[in-house]
């Protein structure tokens, strides 16, 4: 009797332990810390939850970006919570405690490409504005980048890399990307994305209309990777494959190294 | 006579084809004639744009120089500046010589920031010398232009043989001396500033004064700071003469990840490190990443670094650590150092220190109070304010307050980092987060 007693308690004991120390489940989002930069469902939710008690207006779109920061420091500073703009255990407790969150709803929305007038507080139907009529219109790319480069930006380097680089090796089309984006930076080019892929020779895929092409996954992570920082060329302002290249000019240029097909140079 | 009629169907239905084919290819081709046409219109237009400009732009060089006050002219340095402004944008979007265009867009560059920049100078002697040379180049280069572009304005020649010329290496016109004399035009007009220069070494890592390393040595170090990649090596090449640094370039391949490291050839250090993997579909927590981000970092002496900020994305996080000048405990945004880290396993996958390498020169600067309420409208609200090292636009390292102020903007919060010399009060920069 004695050791069934010893056992029953043991056990008692081991789950309480497993209960204390096991994060709370707060009935909604995962168990991580959401923070500044986060990206995906979570952050869906936080501001969907946010914008349901009127703390939240930007765009339902699963970026935590500045908007959605002040948003949570007001909600943390409101409940008295610790006001730190990170969506941590209790801060997540205490909005699904306070809001509701339609998961399917809101997903289902974002899929489609529509955008949220506002989430909560008003029928279903009125809380959305669709995407222009056509399938997909207005959808993001869902990619966070450096505030000073656009969705739009990736979409046209990454549409210059595929053109000019897709059968090159990842490193090669990071650095085509960071040819692209030193331009920009270099006195003697247009200071745009745009006036640099599309300046009259510049590039063969905007000649030949490859630049056209629908980029894949690879070419979008490589022009993500140079907008973060990456230059594998080593700060070179141009490129040419030296099988193919007829300018007798470009090969005046100081040459840096070789990646793939392509000779990088100043 | 079946044959015969399966001869004659033949002979038609091809008959057909051909005519159909023969109407197709025509109307391509003036399809084509008619876009060619219409190119060839839009840029004589922008050419004679740009000469117009160039004129417009020389009067306003000239006008500069009657007064002895930068006030007198102020007006007309604004035109400069968005003339010489206009006249790039022309360039870049014309089929010309690239050496030519290069050079060209760069001196019209840097006369419009001369011309900006010099208010602030008030040295009216220098601007005098400076901008009277520029304005007798400015002369010879728009009869050049004129003359060079003189086909394609009058409409004598297409697109097609306008872009023949470019190519061919005996060009009747002498685009490369142009290119080189607008280049020597650059260099004495607007010779680069001490802070230019410095700012361009930096970059390109020319002073490095550490000892050599080896390729040997260069591999310890990649197996050193990436022992689990490291062990199977596909070649190792040095940087090619041409490079401003040398540096070697190392490729790797272990079990599924390929990459590269460069790493300098003068004291050994980590340029740049990419790795491509096959990544799990499980995430840890950021806490953990950043904790094992600032471990490796710890560990491969990057001992004066603060996190900055973090993106995540589909496979991997992004983070950014800035250095830290101890004199006033300020961030040095140019002293960067980029990493990119598996979200599976927390692993670091790239690596961009080139900037950290020769770290910037901070001097001691003044701290003047300033009067945030009557700086900032009413509505602006500061949330946070830091010091830091910032380049204003001589690329000179300036102490600043980087403020990160909100704005309620039809009923969003806006964002922004003001960034205002501590010193001077200019603002630097002004930059929506």
């Amino acid at each position: 009797m004695k050791k069934v007693m010893i056992r029953v308690l043991t056990i008692v004991l081991f789950l309480g332990c497993v209960y204390v120390t096991s994060p709370v489940h707060t009935g909604a989002f995962s168990s991580q810390q959401i923070a500044r930069g986060a990206l995906g469902d979570d952050v869906i939710e936080l501001q969907s939850r946010l914008q349901y008690i009127s703390f939240y207006k930007g765009e339902i779109d699963g970026e935590f970006g500045y908007g959605t920061y002040w948003a949570l420091r007001n909600f943390q500073e409101k409940y008295g919570l610790p006001v730190d703009g990170i969506a941590g255990t209790s801060t997540k407790k205490k909005l699904a405690d306070v809001s509701q969150y339609n998961e399917k709803f809101v997903k289902d929305n974002i899929k489609k490409g529509n955008k949220f007038t506002h989430y909560g507080g008003t029928p279903l139907a009125s809380q959305v504005k669709k995407g222009a009529g056509k399938k997909g219109a207005g959808k993001k790319e869902n990619i966070q980048l450096p505030s000073k480069y656009s969705d739009r930006d990736l979409k046209l380097i990454a549409n210059a890399v595929y053109g000019e680089s897709r059968g090159e090796p990842y490193e090669g089309q990071v650095a085509v990307a960071a040819v692209i984006l030193n331009r920009i930076e270099h006195p003697e080019f247009p200071d745009s994305v745009g006036g640099v892929i599309f300046q009259p020779g510049a590039f063969t895929a905007v000649a030949d209309g490859q630049i056209w092409l629908t980029p894949n996954k690879r070419a979008k992570e490589a022009v993500l990777d140079a907008i973060n920082g990456w230059d594998p060329t080593e700060n070179a302002i141009y490129y040419f494959n030296p099988i193919t290249a007829t300018s007798e000019w470009i090969w005046s240029r100081p040459q840096i190294k070789k990646i793939g097909a392509h000779i990088f140079c100043m | 006579m079946i044959c015969s009629r399966v001869m004659k169907k033949i002979v038609f239905i091809l008959a057909y084809a051909f005519a159909a084919l023969a109407i197709f290819s025509y109307g391509k081709v003036t399809e084509s004639d008619n876009l060619a046409i219409a190119l060839s219109g839009q840029y004589a237009k922008k050419m004679t744009d740009a000469s117009e400009k160039l004129e417009e732009l020389d009067t306003a060089v000239k006008k500069t120089l009657l007064f002895n006050e930068t006030d007198g002219s102020e007006k007309a340095r604004e035109d400069i500046w968005r003339l010489s402004s206009d006249i790039k944008n022309s360039v870049a979007s014309l089929p010309l010589d690239p050496s030519f265009s290069t050079s060209w867009m760069n001196y019209l560059g840097r006369l419009g920031n001369y011309a900006k920049g010099s208010d602030r100078d008030g040295d009216y002697e220098e601007y005098h010398k400076v901008m009277s040379q520029a304005s007798k180049n400015l002369d010879e280069l728009a009869s050049e232009w004129q003359v060079a572009t003189a086909g394609m304005v009058s409409g004598k020649l297409s697109i097609k043989d306008w872009n023949k010329r470019l190519d061919s290496a005996h060009s009747e016109h002498d685009w490369s001396g142009m290119g080189t004399a607008v280049k020597q035009y650059t260099e004495s007009d607007f010779p680069l500033t001490a802070s230019e220069s410095d700012s361009m070494k930096k970059k390109e890592l020319r002073n490095l004064e550490d000892p050599k390393v080896t390729s040997d040595e260069a591999v310890d170090r990649f197996k050193k700071f990436f022992p689990s990649v490291s062990n199977d090596i596909i070649g190792v090449e040095k940087s090619k003469p041409g490079s401003p640094y040398p540096f070697y370039h190392i490729r790797f391949s272990e079990n599924q990840t390929i990459g590269y490291i460069d790493i300098t050839e003068k004291g050994g250090h980590i340029l740049s490190y990419l790795a491509e993997r096959p990544f799990g579909k499980e995430s840890l927590p950021f806490e953990e990443i950043k904790k094992k981000t600032e471990k490796f970092l710890l560990e491969a002496d990057y001992k004066d670094v603060v996190f900055e900020e973090a993106r995540e994305n589909h496979t991997a996080w992004h983070l950014v650590y800035v250095r830290v000048e101890p004199e006033y405990d300020a961030k040095v945004f140019s002293d960067v150092i980029h990493l990119k880290v598996a979200k599976d396993n927390a692993g670091v996958i790239g690596l961009d220190a080139s900037e950290y390498i020769r770290k910037e020169n901070t001097k001691k600067q003044e701290i003047k109070k300033v009067d945030w309420k009557s700086f900032f409208h009413s509505n602006v609200k500061i949330m946070k304010n830091e010091l830091a090292y910032v380049e204003n636009d001589r690329l000179e390292q300036r102490l600043s307050h980087y403020l990160t102020v909100t704005n309620e903007e039809n009923g969003k919060i806006g964002t922004y980092a003001v960034i205002v010399d501590t010193e001077t009060s200019e603002v630097i920069k002004t930059e929506k987060l």
